[in-house]
């Protein structure tokens, strides 16, 4: 046991090492050596193990007469090469008095949310075809994926769907809440390797997921539901002059809290590894190559706590996501409170 | 001055959100230690309960960066 503790520790204290010359290869600017905010802002590049692949641009364009065309262009340098565009501090600004009116580019977020939305789905697809088979359900599952998949998949069914929708409706929600939960655990976990964008660490993407359960939990509401937030039942009118627009705001602003929760968890992750291996950086031009040195072990030692930390953190993240999703459906798609009433009304009178 | 203000502002909501998980923790082992058989339904729902406060709290993380950043600025 301690041996293995002693080889982990020891493979991922190199890993650390290792990875800070990826961010010595990063552009600086004059200002400070360490450039935070451009590390984890969405580039038109994908970074492979520092070689930057150019991503595809696609746009629509209107230009000064009115004409509106949509522009596809292989990368940024040949967009810039075309007469159309001018590069102007890494952004194309359109030439001729042209508009930009929606910039639908290919960047590196989309990338590595593709990879994980793509990975999480094939996963389940796979397993499914085993099951259709027969491997899980007449014989025992086999081999180790099956039965990880097999523990995910009956967590999330008894425990978050089966726990907070009720029984007869939760089946239908889970292909919805599974897909979430393995994509966003995936696109967090990936955000973990050094020259990775995490996809959720871009409110854009969140927001996008938000507005997925936002949608579902609307479409799923029954009756009671749409009763219960604009005239809820059993409480004086009075009251209800307050309840009534605190409900309403409270349809929208739970989903803009999904959002919200994830990209930021994230997004101060990634920071805080940036910050605290930058400070290598920034000691070596404030003390030379022994304060650097120096202050390694300590950074080093720091993020390597920081990164068990950030992989609990994101598989915490995608489950609360998940969890508040399976809520708020539960909560839109439940039906039988309201009998309970009537029934002990209609009973005293 | 924006610099100011978001470093005060982080402090409290740190403060803030420190305070209600503490304690939504006192309460949770309370309840924990007094019925330990609940404790599954327990932790989810303190789970759930942090959950809410911490969004509360990056939230006003956040408002605080985009105060560093001076993005309302000129």
């Amino acid at each position: 046991m301690i041996q293995t503790l002693r080889r982990v520790f020891l493979t991922l204290l190199f890993l650390s090492v290792s990875t800070s010359n990826t961010f010595a290869a990063e552009e600086k600017e004059g200002g400070s050596p360490l450039d935070v905010m451009g590390t984890v802002a969405d580039h038109d590049y994908f970074n492979f193990f520092s070689i930057k692949i150019p991503l595809p641009r696609l746009m629509f364009v209107e230009d000064a007469e009115g004409n509106t065309t949509f522009e596809f262009f292989s990368s940024t340098y040949s967009a810039a090469e075309s007469d159309m565009f001018d590069e102007v501090d890494h952004a194309l600004v359109p030439s001729n008095g042209a508009h930009i009116i929606l910039d639908l580019s290919i960047t590196s977020h989309l990338v590595y949310f593709w990879f994980g939305m793509g990975l999480a789905v094939w996963f389940t697809i796979a397993m499914s075809r085993r099951y259709q088979k027969g491997v899980g359900r007449d014989v025992e599952p086999k081999g180790t994926l099956q039965n990880i998949f097999e523990v995910l998949f009956v967590f999330i069914r008894d425990d978050v769907a089966r726990g907070n929708i009720d029984d007869h409706k939760a089946d239908k929600y889970m292909p919805y809440l599974f897909t979430m939960f393995m994509g966003i655990a995936f696109m967090n976990l990936f955000g973990l390797l050094p020259w990775a964008a995490t996809a959720t660490a871009d409110l854009t993407v969140t927001a996008t997921l938000a507005v997925m359960t936002f949608v579902i939990t609307q479409f799923s509401g029954t009756k009671d539901y749409w009763g219960h937030i604009f005239w809820y039942p059993g409480v004086p009118t009075w009251v209800r002059a307050i309840l009534t627009p605190v409900e309403i705001l409270g349809v929208f602003t739970k989903p803009f809290a999904l959002a919200i929760r994830l990209f930021a968890n994230m997004l101060s992750g990634k920071i805080m590894i940036i910050a605290i291996l930058g400070l290598i950086f920034i000691f070596a031009e404030l003390f030379g190559t022994v304060g650097a040195y120096g202050i390694s072990v300590v950074s080093v030692t720091l993020t390597v706590v920081l990164y068990a930390l950030k992989v609990f953190v994101g598989l915490l993240q995608a489950y609360i996501f998940t969890l508040l999703s399976a809520v708020f459906i539960g909560m839109a798609a439940e039906d039988h409170h309201h009998d309970e009433e009537h029934y002990n009304a209609e009973h005293v009178a | 001055m924006g610099l100011l203000a978001a470093g005060i502002g982080a402090g409290i909501v740190a403060l803030g959100a420190g305070i209600g998980i503490g304690m939504i923790g006192k309460g949770a082992t309370e309840s924990i230690a007094r019925q330990p058989e609940a404790s599954g339904d327990i932790r989810g729902a303190m789970i759930l309960t942090a959950a809410f406060i911490e969004g509360v709290a990056l939230l006003g993380a956040v408002i605080c960066i985009l105060l560093a950043l001076g993005i309302g600025q000129g």
